[in-house]
């Protein structure tokens, strides 16, 4: 087993101008990701996602912590020697290079012979679909096409993390879904263990088996991606999933009461009192009249109405709190911005999260 | 029709002046040099004063310094101009202050300085009673002026490498730099990430990066100081003389049976530059100097 482990690493970085104290801080983080594992770390720009990746790779000097790959301490192993490999933003192809060699490259440095190395160039090209671009140089590629020289570069030397700093964030959507296919795909048939950074939930959503969720230099949740956006443990964490609809409120003996007045109801979920936030995804909110088991009934005033992907999204006004939902096109078509309307809210589906 | 034309006919007249004065000096050169002279009555073409020149060992000698000087000129240069360079990269790396911009200015400022000025300030600098050797003197480092070595007006040419070598350095290093500074420090990071050390990403991506820049750099400086009139005409002797200052000699030299051979000078000159220039851009297509730079 090769795990990827990384143990209480650190790092706060100068602060550029003396006086200026702003200077950024990763608190320790402890990680263990499993061989073969697609592992994310998902935040905000300039929460120290790539801070952390180039930790892991090397290329930063932490403070302190170790970082473990099975049996092998490489905390002080120099970035050359990990057998790591990583893809980044930008191609960064080295553009005096031909495709082939720049894909040979690691193996070049492994000291592979010429031919064996040009030829799992040639392979790996393959693989990610550019067969015979190879004596092409990189100027000659088109921005997705060199990001897939990138990642064959990354993957021929079969390396035992492959890192990847927000592969895809400068391409157009459309090749994204498509580059994130590939790497899904290519990812499977290699087995190699990946830690992906991205600040793009969906892409997080799609690829990964794990997630970890960052944010101001430290780590505020791992789980899968349903644990993630179905039981998120801080307000942070549910805001930054996109999940607005949070109630202040508090649970007293199985009944909570929002502290706006918004919702009160009873809770059959086995919670102890106290101050709670009442976290409801869109999906679990319905556009309906009258009383259902297990839901409650909301009222209000239609304050946006936006059609997006074969749904219309609403954003509903009731009392002092602004709820989204989601509802289909021919629902949509009976109201309109500004006037009433009645929510039901499935309690089964509905989270409750204390901090 | 005349929207289209518009733009070529307004360039007509400067591209004509260029045209006539380039092609027709050139050919109006080529005529003269083949014995084409009405003014004395000579309007046959003949090889006669190549056949004289090729013959004359002074045209040999001159075509030896020539050389000698281009080459170890262009040689100094690219080699100081890339110290420079990489100096100036370095520093840049390394300190977050403004002084490496004063440092690049401090290079920069010999390209301002027109050929005959450098030269004149060599003069003044590495002649025998030069600023330099009255220092040394002065200095007890040697005991009379006469001691320091010829450098200036010498027959082997040192002044003027000299002066080519101050002055094309930071031309070298100008045209160094900015190739120096695309090799980001995400290279760096790319290549340690795949296994590359220090000295494999110096021989992988810095030295391929910065080479084909550096060989046009000198190769300009070579065609340059080769074809250069006013430093040699400055700071080198009589004879022997370089090329262009041979040719000067000989169609000023009072006798009018000269100046084919002076023009005959010339036209091996311009051959010589274009051939090299053809070289030069035979290599530049075969190491694919440019490639993925643009
Ligand atoms: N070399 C450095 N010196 C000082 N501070 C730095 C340095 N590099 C990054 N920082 C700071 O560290 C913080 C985290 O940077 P980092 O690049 O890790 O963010 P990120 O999560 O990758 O953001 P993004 O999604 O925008 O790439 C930022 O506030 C940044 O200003
Ligand atoms: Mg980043």
């Amino acid at each position: 087993m090769s795990d990827l482990r990384i143990i209480d690493i650190e790092k706060r970085y100068q602060a550029v101008q003396p006086k200026n104290d702003a200077s950024f801080m990763l608190r320790p983080v402890r990680l263990s990701i499993r061989e073969g594992e697609f592992f994310s770390l998902l935040g905000p720009s300039g929460c120290g996602k790539t801070t952390l990746l180039k930790l892991v790779a090397g290329l930063l000097q932490a403070d302190g912590g170790e970082i473990w790959v099975g049996g092998e301490n490489l905390t002080n192993v120099p970035p050359e020697s990990r057998r790591f490999a990583m893809v980044f933003q930008q191609s960064l192809l080295f553009p005096h290079k031909t495709i082939e060699d720049n894909v040979a490259f690691g193996l070049k440095m492994q000291k592979v012979g010429k031919k064996q190395r040009l030829k799992a160039a040639r392979d790996m090209l393959e693989q990610v679909g550019l067969a015979g671009f190879g004596n092409r140089f990189p100027d000659e590629l088109s921005g997705g096409q060199q990001q897939r020289v990138a990642l064959a570069r990354a993957l021929v030397a079969n390396p035992r993390v492959l890192l990847m700093d927000e592969p895809f964030s400068a391409l157009d959507p459309g090749l994204r879904k498509e580059m994130r296919e590939l790497l899904s795909r290519i990812q499977k048939d290699f087995r190699v263990t990946v830690l992906f950074v991205t600040h793009d939930r969906d892409e997080a959503f799609a690829l990964s088996d794990r997630i970890a969720v960052m944010g101001d230099g430290q780590l505020r949740q791992v789980g899968s991606a349903r644990d993630l956006y179905e039981r998120p443990e801080t307000t942070a964490v549910a805001s930054f999933l996109g999940l607005r609809n949070i109630l202040s409120g508090v649970l007293k003996n199985s009944r909570f009461a929002s502290s706006d007045g918004t919702i009160e109801t009873d809770v059959t979920k086995q919670l102890t009192d106290g101050a709670y936030f009442m976290v409801i995804r869109p999906e679990a909110i319905k556009a309906a009249e009258g009383n259902q088991l297990g839901h409650v009934s909301v009222s209000g005033i239609v304050q946006e109405l936006k059609y997006g992907r074969g749904m219309y999204s609403l954003k509903v006004n009731a009392g002092n709190q602004l709820l989204e939902c989601v509802v289909t096109t021919t629902q949509a078509e009976k109201t309109a911005v500004g006037e009433p309307i009645n929510l039901l809210v499935d309690m089964e589906e509905v989270w409750f999260l204390k901090e | 029709m005349w929207r289209k034309s518009k733009p070529y006919l307004l360039l007509l007249p400067a591209a004509a002046t260029i045209i006539l004065l380039f092609f027709g000096g050139i050919f109006d050169g080529l005529l003269k040099s083949f014995g084409y002279f009405p003014a004395i009555g000579e309007t046959e073409l003949n090889l006669a004063a190549y056949d004289r020149l090729l013959h004359s060992a002074s045209f040999w000698e001159s075509m030896e310094l020539t050389l000698r000087v281009a080459a170890l000129s262009s040689f100094l240069s690219a080699v100081i101009g890339a110290l420079i360079a990489v100096a100036l990269f370095f520093l840049n790396e390394s300190m977050k202050t403004n002084s490496p911009k004063a440092w690049h200015r401090l290079f920069q400022l010999p390209l301002t300085i027109p050929h005959l000025v450098a030269g004149y300030i060599v003069v003044l600098l590495f002649t025998q009673s030069g600023f330099v050797s009255r220092v040394l003197a002065a200095f007890g480092w040697i005991d009379n002026i006469t001691e320091f070595p010829v450098l200036v007006n010498d027959p082997f040419g040192w002044g003027i490498i000299l002066t080519y070598a101050w002055k094309e350095a930071p031309f070298v290093s100008l045209m160094l730099y900015p190739v120096l500074s695309r090799i980001h420090g995400s290279w760096r990071e790319v290549s340690r990430v795949f296994g590359a050390g220090n000295w494999q990403f110096i021989r992988e991506i810095v030295v391929p990066a910065i080479m084909p820049g550096w060989a046009i750099a000198t190769f300009i400086v070579f065609v340059f100081t080769f074809s250069a009139f006013e430093v040699p005409y400055l700071l080198g002797v009589t004879y022997p003389s370089v090329l262009p200052v041979y040719s000067y000699q000989l169609y000023t030299s009072g006798t009018l049976s000269d100046r084919p051979e002076a023009l005959a000078v010339n036209m091996i000159l311009a051959a010589i530059t274009i051939l090299l220039g053809l070289v030069a851009y035979y290599f530049s297509k075969r190491w694919n100097v440019l490639k993925g730079w643009g």
